[in-house]
């Protein structure tokens, strides 16, 4: 009897919310209606305009309204052809209190059970263990938020929560070929969906949104199967598997083959942002083999300084000073 | 007769049809979903299962679902209204 009472009440819930999904709908007709009419009203009055031009033989000026006729025949047709769509989509069966209680039965004996929650106006089902192509990505949640449903048009009203995530090794926001932060991308299914919620048909969105879940498209997915154990290089973005990976132990973070070098001092594994090429010798360091000099201030390997820390350049140009310094002493003596 | 048949291929298509008497559920599915597999999709009578053989009534409501769909980048809401 309690139970029976819960889903009387949701299906209040949910009748209210169709009500209110139907009356955008028919706001939205009537936003299109008006603009039909206002282009109506201006043909009749530019055909007034052409008819008077034409009894008084102001032949440039009849042939000026025609061409603003021409121009605007164009967009007539576009909002004729929009009306024309909306009006016809009016076919829709409205659901009535019967239909979508039995819809909520149905649910329970479709996916065994029914989770409400009134504090939150939701109602969700979770799926068996989804798996494509050999890999598991767990149950999901398929959560339909109730007080969304009037904004069917603008925006989604669900969302797809991952049970026990296993998301995309370089996108933890996708759990799932064809979901992006608890977002699913509807791709064939997005009219039936849209109609199934339109219509009260809630065993059936929910049965719909499940039919995807199951469904692989490598050709339109946000991350390919065969990429979903890779993590992306943090430098240029592609996706490199475990084995191809090297972590940089200055910045703590993994990159690919083509972003990452070794200290030739220290041998460790850094990126190319915290390692320099020596402008001597030319060798990659990383960033802890270097030592600046004391003249130039450019930084090299420890190798290309002195001892008393010159690079070689400044080096040999000291040499020249002295060089010169000492001759012009001897000169002076 | 007249049924109720709710398509949940494409576009939903929910309205009532025309059938004659004495269809059953297999022929109903073989005249609307030509060249489809039965095992393909989720087939209901009046939201239940049913046998291939029942044989369709007055008024019934008869539900075919696919149980694959493929899902894609979202198309525009502007582009369908």
């Amino acid at each position: 009897m309690k139970k029976q009472k819960k889903l009387i009440r949701l299906t209040t819930l949910l009748w209210d919310s169709l009500k209110r999904l139907n009356r955008s709908r028919l706001k939205q007709i009537q936003t299109v209606m008006d603009d039909f009419s206002d282009k109506c009203l201006e043909t009749t009055k530019d055909s007034h305009l052409f008819n008077t031009a034409v009894e008084k033989g102001w032949l440039i000026g009849a042939e000026s309204i025609r061409s603003k006729i021409e121009r605007n025949l164009n967009e007539f047709s576009h909002h004729l052809q929009r009306f024309k769509e909306l009006i016809n989509s009016d076919e829709s069966i409205s659901p009535n209190f019967i239909d979508i209680f039995g819809e909520l039965l149905q649910i329970e004996q479709e996916f065994g059970k029914l989770n409400i929650d009134f504090k939150e106006k939701t109602i969700s089902v979770i799926t068996e263990d989804i798996v494509l192509n050999d890999f598991s990505f767990g149950p999901f949640e398929i959560r339909l938020f109730i007080n969304q449903i009037k904004k069917l048009y603008n925006d989604s009203p669900y969302r797809i929560i991952a049970i026990e995530p296993n998301p995309a090794g370089n996108n933890s926001d996708v759990t799932h070929p064809h979901v992006s932060g608890e977002k699913l991308c509807e791709g064939e299914g997005h009219v039936a969906i849209r109609a199934a919620i339109e219509q009260g048909r809630f065993n059936d969105f929910f049965t719909l949104v499940k039919s995807i879940l199951q469904t692989y498209n490598p050709d339109s997915a946000y991350i390919n199967l065969d990429d979903w154990e890779g993590r992306g290089c943090y430098d240029c973005g592609d996706t490199i598997s475990a084995d191809e990976s090297y972590y940089c132990e200055k910045c703590d973070r993994e990159y690919c083959g083509n972003c990452a070098t070794y200290c030739k001092v220290c041998d460790t594994t850094v990126c190319l942002g915290c390692s320099i090429e020596c402008p001597d010798c030319k060798r990659s360091i990383c960033t802890d083999c270097t030592n600046t000099c004391l003249e130039c201030e450019r930084r090299f390997c420890e190798d290309c300084l002195n001892k008393e820390g010159l690079c070689e350049d400044c080096e040999a140009e000291r040499i020249e000073n002295e060089e010169q310094h000492s001759e012009k002493i001897d000169a002076e003596v | 007769m007249r049924i109720m048949f709710i398509n949940n291929q494409g576009a939903g298509y929910a309205n009532y049809v025309q059938i004659a008497d004495n269809t059953t559920i297999q022929q109903f599915f073989a005249i609307k979903m030509q060249d489809q597999q039965e095992a393909d999709y989720l087939i209901r009578v009046n939201r239940m299962p049913v046998p291939k053989d029942y044989v369709l009534q007055d008024g019934d409501r008869v539900t075919i679902t696919p149980v694959k769909i493929e899902g894609a980048q979202p198309v525009l809401l502007e582009q369908i209204v």
